[in-house]
């Protein structure tokens, strides 16, 4: 019963700082159509930022707020130059993912290639975590993990409901209508992907609290981690009227997580595990395209909902 | 705000349901596994290896030997979960968490991503965790001094003989002005030695010229590029990327006629010309030796000091030696000799 407890704390830890990516990667991917690259880059300047800051003393909350901002700068250049220089969309979040790794490396790192923080103060072994009582010491991680996930998701949710969001998916949806109402669904696109890697950003800041290393080569692989959270979590509870997106993105996260948790304790080899999240997410997508019924549509026909 | 309740406990109980149904057949076997294996005094142990390559295989053989004359055989008394991260930092981090959550005796990690994935899995639970193979344990945090740890941590270090391996390079090419360097950018241990290299090559007045690659699809162009800036040789350090495609060095370095210098044993038997090699399976023995004493309860990682290999074996390889049209120098008549296989 141990060894299950600790898997499924384990797997919500992570599940819920995976979670706040797949909230960034939802609102590029989803509400603004946009495959976002960058992703692999920013979640490791998030680590690396917050490590370098964090072990030079700084307030860990602060520093996750740096990385965040961090984030937002990251995504606003891959906006810039999708909107502003018209380079297409993959192609402006695999040139910033490719920028971000000397970035990372150079100026952020200052040529190291991992920090350790073990020995510093992180959000979860001072300030707020130490409200929580002694005896909860091993739950430190999972309640602080979600409540600033879940804190995320109803920010983005409220930003959401606001005029400025509302255009935002409309700029996604459809891009004459935002044009046609005076706006520049450019614009919005930019402030859709910094939110996004901004968001993404943190994660990885929290990421490296809780492992208590940042490492600039920890974004291999990020995209398709978000990507399927968002495509799982979408398709899972698609069905769920009562559960909004995001949190169907978060939920997928920690599923996700649940199921390459879950094959590598039945003993699957790792040398498998690629092939494995290629698997699952081959049956998300598929699972997808059958509960859609039909290819995605590029506009809602009204005579056909 | 029912509704928020109603989606956030959904939300809770989703995740947990799924993960039930994910993990309930592994979970149970292994859980009566770990129960039945404290009550009869055998151990079980989680071993990360982080990549695959001669020097961490020879670290792996030795930490083996080394616990089986502690006392603890595999197969009799000792389980040993052994994984390879495959050289992926993401792989060691997945792994250090899943063999933290089967509350193993002790993890046992082989090179530095591995020993820093596997504290951060096991620090708030203090299973006591080896590394082996680490470069610099006080400067990754794994301990706070190399005499008296004071965390869970403890093992071995394999510091590069850096002056020795210098001074051979002088022996075998006396008119040799710069030497090659070629080494990972996202590996730390890389960059430290880098640093310290630097200084102790200007000793012998020599000029260091790096080249950093960032993946193993870079090792070859890498190679080239650091062959064209006219250095006289190459020389290796422990790095797990660049060991890993020796062979794509090797061709780059035999293209421009000059020679390579390893850091261990394997690599000079693979084609490198020589190297002041740390004999790994020694290593892995002592910090076997050290496990064990763990295991038994005799001592804990807090007090173990670490574990520096202070000799290096100078070895060369004839066959290359030959083929360069290089002599052996007077000091390393009595090296090791290998010769390549052909």
């Amino acid at each position: 019963m141990d060894v299950f407890f600790n898997l499924i704390l384990a797997i919500l830890e992570e599940g819920f700082i995976y979670g706040i990516m797949a909230v960034g990667v939802y609102i590029t991917y989803r509400v603004l159509d946009f495959p976002d690259l960058s992703v692999d880059g920013t979640f490791p300047m998030g680590a690396c930022l917050t490590a370098v800051l964090i072990s030079h003393g700084m307030n860990p909350w602060l520093a996750c707020l740096c990385a965040f901002f961090a984030g937002t700068i990251a995504g606003g250049v891959t906006g810039f130059l999708h909107v502003k220089l018209h380079i297409t969309d993959l192609l402006s979040g695999i040139l910033v993912m490719t920028a971000l790794w000397s970035v990372n490396l150079a100026t952020i790192m200052g040529g190291k290639a991992t920090i350790t923080i073990f020995n510093s103060n992180t959000i979860f072994n001072s300030g707020l975590a130490m409200l929580l009582p002694n005896a909860a010491a091993q739950f430190r991680v999972v309640i602080l993990a979600a409540a600033v996930c879940l804190l995320i998701k109803y920010l983005t949710d409220a930003y959401l409901r606001t005029r400025s969001g509302l255009l935002l998916r409309a700029a996604g949806d459809n891009a004459q209508y935002v044009i046609s109402l005076g706006k520049d669904p450019g614009s919005m696109k930019i402030l859709g992907l910094m939110i996004g890697n901004g968001c993404t950003a943190l994660s990885g800041s929290i990421l490296a609290q809780q492992a208590g290393s940042a490492n600039v080569a920890s974004g291999t692989g990020m995209v398709v981690m978000a990507l399927a959270s968002v495509i799982i979590g979408t398709t899972v509870f698609r069905k769920a009227k009562f559960m909004r997106a995001t949190s169907a993105v978060v939920c997928g996260a920690i599923l996700y997580k649940a199921c390459l948790a879950g094959a590598m304790q039945m003993g699957l080899d790792t040398n498998y595990l690629k092939l494995l999240m290629a698997v699952i997410f081959t049956i998300a997508l598929v699972g997808n395209q059958i509960t859609l019924g039909r290819r995605k549509k590029q506009h809602v026909d009204p005579t056909k909902i | 705000m029912k509704k928020n309740l109603l989606k956030k406990v959904s939300a809770f109980v989703m995740a947990a349901f799924l993960a039930t149904a994910a993990t309930g057949c592994g979970s149970s076997s292994s859980s009566t596994g770990a129960s039945s294996s404290a009550a009869s005094g055998k151990k079980t142990i989680g071993v990360i290896q982080f990549a695959t390559h001669p020097s961490l295989d020879n670290c792996y053989e030795g930490f083996k030997d080394g616990l089986a004359e502690g006392g603890f055989k595999e197969g009799e008394n000792l389980t040993i979960d052994f994984q390879n991260a495959q050289g992926e930092t993401a792989n060691a981090d997945m792994i250090a968490k899943s063999l933290a959550a089967k509350n193993y005796d002790m993890i046992g990690a082989i090179a530095t991503p591995a020993a820093l994935s596997a504290y951060g899995a096991t620090k708030n639970a203090g299973t006591p965790v080896v590394f082996t193979a680490v470069n610099d344990p006080v400067g990754a945090q794994l301990v706070n001094s190399l005499d008296n740890p004071g965390t869970s941590c403890t093992g071995s270090s394999d510091v590069l003989p850096l002056e020795a391996q210098v001074k051979m390079i002088r022996a075998f090419l006396p008119n040799a002005k710069k030497i090659g360097v070629l080494y990972t950018t996202s590996e730390p241990n890389s960059i430290s030695m880098l640093e310290k290299f630097k200084g102790v090559a200007a000793n012998e007045g020599f000029e260091v010229v790096e080249q950093g690659v960032t993946n193993s699809s870079e090792v070859a162009s890498g190679a080239t590029a650091l062959a064209a800036k006219g250095v006289d040789c190459f020389n290796n350090f422990t790095d797990n990327n660049v060991v890993n495609n020796l062979s794509s060095e090797l061709q780059a370095a035999k293209k421009a006629g000059i020679p390579v210098f390893g850091s261990e044993v394997e690599q000079v038997k693979n084609g490198c010309l020589a190297s002041q090699s740390i004999d790994y399976v020694a290593l892995g023995k002592q910090t076997g030796l050290m496990a064990a004493k763990i295991l038994k309860g005799e001592a804990k990682a807090s007090d173990l000091p670490v574990y520096t290999v202070e000799d290096a074996t100078p070895v060369y390889n004839e066959t290359v030696l030959q083929e360069m049209g290089l002599s052996l120098p007077s000091e390393y008549q009595t090296a090791e000799k290998v010769t390549s296989a052909k």
